[in-house]
């Protein structure tokens, strides 16, 4: 049996197709307001795994885009998928601290599921906006910014917890000869607190995996290790935990109905472009 | 970089010195009893209502919401205020509240006071005494500390009755009567928990100094009507300490009577707090305790706070009736402290003007020349009233206002700088409106 | 206003002033109120139709801000701003009562810009000892004075006696409506519910009444519009909701949403009064003991448990009763009130077994999908 799983965020799409393991993977680009490319990263992932459309048992989509997806039979919250995901694969996880480009969220795990969540998508400057806003300002490339930082002679305190402020705090710092590097490290650690402060609510116990682009980032790896006090866990594909997550449950959901004995309902299964956002 | 000392601008009373130690006294007592096992209550400012009974029976209180300041001075307060974020507090809340829950935490995680607390922190309670006066964080906090200390926690009454009903001597009557009910309920109260019997006597002796306190501060604080005002702010701000918690202290009353010579010295000899009274201010709720410098760069200016918020005042000479019943005595003063602003109002025939009374009535009195408001994020109680204050002052009486923001405990908020900057742009319009007044017939 | 049953709820729902200003039209007079503290038996009973001042959560805020900071409940600015846009003009007065902080000090200042002729201030108590009823009864005998005086009329024991019956015979319609929701699927929706509730608050008793015998009928006989059964079984509890948005969108997921222990909900009109040969002693028992909200400082006792337990038993017993399997605890941005029980409300249901979430909104229409995945989230771990 195969199962696809897809996350639609604000920019990008992640595709996968699971039979007992893992078959394709793709990444691609939403498309902007009504992810009208979103069903061509499907379309990729299918092709990849060589598989029909039709073959597929269920279609699970998740992320900020996952309502009125024409192509997928259910839609199941990130944090759920994101959680079965991880646990998929760091089976002794029970935390996971998960940031995105929009947002950030902590989640516990207990028995392999979700047992406590907490969220911000109010403020960008607990995101991985911040670094995108910074790295701008500074003529950087986002993936540069994480290898600088590391290289710190010493962390540079940014005072403002406003992104924008922040903005300019480094602007005029970087002209007081703060060297970037230290810039960059202390930008990390306030992102890094933040989440951490964040994630506090729901108690952060190891084993802890970390997820998101922003996983992928060096700097920021570095900077919860200094809160911890332990590195966290990384997956190979941070961006990828969502997607899985949501295959596995599309599984999950058909084998509890074969066990009824009964046939798993689909959706109406139009493989076309997304519409409108609800 | 300077070799000389700079001149402060502001001529601190000299007797104001002489609050410090009584300040470290409290601070001292209360972290002794806690080491010695004696009886310690965490409270809140209860307007002379509570302390002085417990006081009486020998219960040490500790006061968590002066100790948020002290938080916020040292910089441990963000810790404790990211823990209480961690608990699942909103961070709306104010700002001592998520101080104390944060560090109760840390203290009950610890077993003891937890490390880095300043001043050797706060000692585990015996219980905890709250107040249904002026705010709601009063009672609500303290019973949202129940989740750490395992002890009762006592709530004391404080009507707000309707700035209608003051001029109605029979309202006061039933209010001042149902406090005193209340009372006898928590000396039953402590009595129990406590294993022995208030001493009445001492209790009266307290109370009759307690009086005594009240009325030299109220004067010491008329005596600042005069022109040039005599004494700052900052003055006020470091004195009322004592009154707020040692008032049934003798050497509260010794240290005022001495504050008082001073500044009686100074009204009779025409000395003025800053070099050259320019103008009159009234500073509005809870000053920006760890930036107080930033009064003095005003005072070089020429602005001499000569009020401030009457919530921190004493209450005026009694007005209302009743009889000596030692409760009755105590819950009336609790009780004017409130309701006088109106009462007075009432009686002046000043016209009504909501929450914004004791500005209005102060404005006349002390010849205000501007309002400086102080409104404050975590503080709704504070800040409520202040847009509505400004808009009183200037519509009614043609005084300005201006609205600096600052915290009570986040002291990123408050931007010395930027306030500053608006000072020239401020007394232009203090000075504009000061020639309105003229043309209307005021006399400043 | 012809229409009946549910058409006659939705309708006021929609427009609250309709019924209102009907009555006015024909001479009623219109006594406002604020919160569910204010006692409104002696409103009625001076012939008085009473009116909760409410805000909306749809009516952008351009006026008020003149008069208050932003920084406090925004349900209270935007019944300052629908004051100062003449919204209740219909009014004769209102009766404030000191219910929470910012409530109190909203009264005045409407008062202040409003200028109503009448005007009366209910100082409630936090505490809730014996003594405390005595108090508020005192408080009592002044509003039934002050009415006494602006109408020119008088009312006697009889008179009060006989309201307190008409009320009760509403409240009991009340709870026998909620009743309808034990069952699963439950007859009415949570969004029917809270839009009949705040319909009620915007006309006579006796009307109100009628409207909830013709509504229990009626849903009991709908073939049509009934909700589905789904997953969960919801309980919503905190500060005042003024707009179906935020039950609908909770309710548009796996769930039904079938009790609430809220300001606009249960906790107006749950508790009956006790009639007592002095009518103000039941009244003052009730208003001060029974109406539950964490305004009043229930007595702590011997541990945090029992605390827990004085503070939130009442709420396991509405959850028992109909059969919840989740609790949505809801309050607005700058709630005192409300936001510091979240963590103890919290614990407690941990303690108990029964799941439990939070969600802090803005008192908006707007930008609920946060809030939306938030609680999708939730169902997914508990069904």
């Amino acid at each position: 049996m195969f199962c696809a799983g897809i996350d639609i965020g604000s920019t990008m799409t992640k595709a996968v197709v699971m039979g007992d393991e893992l078959v394709a993977q793709v990444i691609g680009p939403t498309g902007a307001e009504h992810r009208h490319l979103a069903n061509k990263v499907m379309e990729e992932a299918l092709k990849r795994a060589g598989i029909p459309f039709d073959d597929v048992a269920c279609i699970i989509a998740t992320g900020y885009g996952r309502i009125n997806v024409p192509f997928a039979d259910k839609q199941i919250t990130e944090i759920t998928c994101h959680a079965r995901g991880v646990a998929y694969l760091f089976p002794t996880v029970k935390t996971i601290i998960d940031i995105g480009g929009q947002d950030a969220k902590g989640i516990k795990i207990a028995g392999g599921r979700v047992v406590n969540f907490v969220m911000n998508d109010k403020c960008a400057a607990g995101t991985g906006r911040f670094l995108e806003v910074i790295a701008e300002a500074l003529g950087l490339k986002l993936n540069e910014i994480g290898e600088l930082s590391v290289r710190a002679a010493s962390k540079a305190k940014i005072s403002n917890t406003c992104t924008i402020f922040a903005e300019q705090e480094v602007v005029s710092r970087i002209a007081e000869g703060i060297p970037i590097e230290d810039i960059l490290a202390g930008l990390h650690e306030a992102i890094a607190s933040r989440v951490f402060r964040m994630a506090e609510k729901i108690k952060i116990e190891r084993d802890m995996v970390l997820t998101g682009g922003v996983a992928k980032n060096i700097g920021m790896v570095k900077a919860f290790e200094d809160l911890l006090g332990y590195p966290p866990l990384i997956p190979e594909e941070p961006l990828l935990t969502g997607a899985i997550g949501a295959a596995l449950l599309g599984c999950e959901l058909v084998k509890k109905a074969r066990d009824k004995g009964e046939a798993f309902e689909r959706g109406e299964r139009r493989l076309e472009a997304a519409k409108f956002f609800q | 970089m300077a070799e000389e000392k700079k001149k402060r601008a502001i001529t601190r009373l000299e007797s104001s010195a002489l609050v410090r130690p009584l300040v470290n006294k409290m601070y001292m007592e209360g972290a002794a009893a806690g080491m010695e096992g004696r009886p310690v209550a965490w409270s809140m400012v209860n307007w002379w209502e509570g302390d002085i009974i417990m006081r009486a029976m020998d219960v040490t209180p500790v006061y968590p919401e002066n100790y948020g300041t002290v938080c916020a001075s040292d910089g441990i307060a963000q810790k404790y205020l990211g823990v209480s974020a961690a608990e699942g507090f909103p961070t709306h809340l104010c700002g001592y509240a998520q101080n104390t829950l944060g560090y109760s935490t840390e203290m009950k995680k610890a077993g003891q006071v937890p490390e880095g607390a300043p001043m050797g922190g706060m000692a585990k309670p015996t219980f905890m005494l709250c107040s249904e006066g002026f705010c709601d964080a009063r009672y609500k906090w303290f019973q949202s500390l129940r989740q750490f200390w395992n002890v009762p926690v006592w709530t004391l009454p404080f009507p707000h009755p309707a700035y209608a009903d003051l001029s109605l001597q029979d309202v006061h009557k039933v209010n001042v009567e149902y406090m005193a009910v209340e009372l006898k309920g928590f000396i039953e109260f402590l009595e129990k928990l406590l294993g022995k019997k208030l001493d009445r006597d001492k209790l009266k002796m307290m109370l009759d100094n307690q009086e005594k306190v009240f009325k030299v501060w109220w004067d010491i604080n008329e005596l600042r009507k005069a022109r040039p005002g005599p004494m700052h702010a900052r003055d006020f701000w470091t004195m009322m300490v004592p009154c707020y918690y040692l008032a049934y202290d003798p050497e509260t009353l010794a240290v005022y009577q001495q504050v008082y010579n001073e500044v009686k010295t100074r009204v009779e000899a025409g000395i003025s707090a800053v070099p050259e009274e320019k103008y009159r201010l009234i500073f509005s709720e809870l000053p920006p305790w760890h930036s107080l410098g930033f009064f003095d760069k005003l005072a070089e200016r020429g602005w001499n706070f000569v009020t401030e918020s009457p919530g921190y005042h004493p209450p005026p000479p009694m007005e209302l009736n009743g009889g000596g019943d030692l409760l009755q005595r105590i819950a009336r003063w609790t009780y004017w402290s409130y309701v006088n602003t109106g009462y007075r109002a009432a009686k002046m025939g000043y016209p009504t003007v909501g929450g914004a009374q004791p500005y209005y009535n102060w404005a006349l009195e002390y010849k205000i020349d501007g309002i400086l408001t102080h409104p404050l994020v975590t503080c709704r109680t504070a800040t409520f009233w202040l847009t509505h204050s400004m808009n009183v002052l200037r519509d009614k009486l043609d005084i300005p206002g201006m609205s600096i923001q600052g915290d009570i405990v986040d002291l990123t908020v408050f931007d010395a700088a930027t306030a500053l900057n608006q000072a020239p742009a401020f007394e232009e319009s203090m000075e504009h409106f000061r020639q309105v007044r003229k043309s209307k017939g005021l006399d400043w | 206003m012809t229409a009946k049953g549910l058409a006659k709820a939705k309708e006021i729902y929609a427009k609250r002033d309709l019924r209102v200003r009907e009555l006015n039209a024909q001479g009623k007079k219109i006594m406002g109120y604020v919160c569910a503290y204010p006692t409104l038996e002696m409103v009625t009973a001076m012939d008085y139709v009473p009116f909760k001042i409410l805000g909306s959560m749809d009516e952008p805020i351009t006026k008020a801000d003149t008069q208050v900071p932003t920084i406090i409940c925004p349900m209270l600015r935007s019944m300052l701003d629908l004051g100062m846009k003449g919204k209740v003009d219909f009014i004769e007065g209102f009766i404030g009562a000191h219910t929470c902080d910012c409530t109190e000090k909203f009264c005045h200042l409407y008062q202040y810009n409003m200028e109503f002729p009448y005007y009366h201030f209910l100082d409630v108590p936090h505490i809730a000892h014996e003594a405390s009823f005595g108090f508020l009864k005192s408080g009592m005998q002044l509003l039934q004075k002050t009415l006494e005086k602006h109408t020119g009329k008088k009312i006697d024991t009889d008179r009060l006696k006989e309201e307190i019956k008409k009320h009760n015979a509403l409240r009991a319609l009340v709870r026998e409506l909620y009743g309808l929701r034990k069952q699963d699927p439950p007859l009415l929706s949570g969004s029917e519910n809270l839009q009949i509730m705040l319909a009620l608050m915007a006309m006579p008793i006796e009307e109100g009444s009628e409207m909830v015998r013709d509504i229990i009928a009626e849903v009991k006989e709908r073939k049509v519009g009934r909700p589905v059964k789904k997953a969960g079984r919801l309980l919503l509890w905190g500060s005042p909701l003024t707009e179906t948005s935020i039950v609908e969108m909770i309710e548009s997921l796996n769930d039904n949403v079938v009790m609430d222990d809220i300001c606009t909900g249960t906790r107006h009109f749950w508790p009956d009064v006790e009639i007592t040969p002095d009518p103000l002693d039941g009244l003052a028992k009730r208003y001060l003991n029974d109406l539950k909200c964490p305004r009043t400082f229930r007595e702590t006792t011997a541990s945090f448990e029992e605390d827990q337990e004085a503070r939130f038993g009442y709420i396991r017993d509405y959850a028992k009763d109909w059969n919840v399997n989740g609790i949505i605890l809801q309050s607005m941005k700058y709630c005192d009130t409300h936001g510091y029980e979240v963590p103890a409300i919290k614990a407690y249901f941990d303690r108990i077994g029964i799941p439990a979430m939070y969600l802090e909104h803005e008192y908006t229409m707007v930008a609920l999908a946060p809030l939306k995945t938030r609680v999708e989230a939730f169902l997914e771990m508990i069904v």
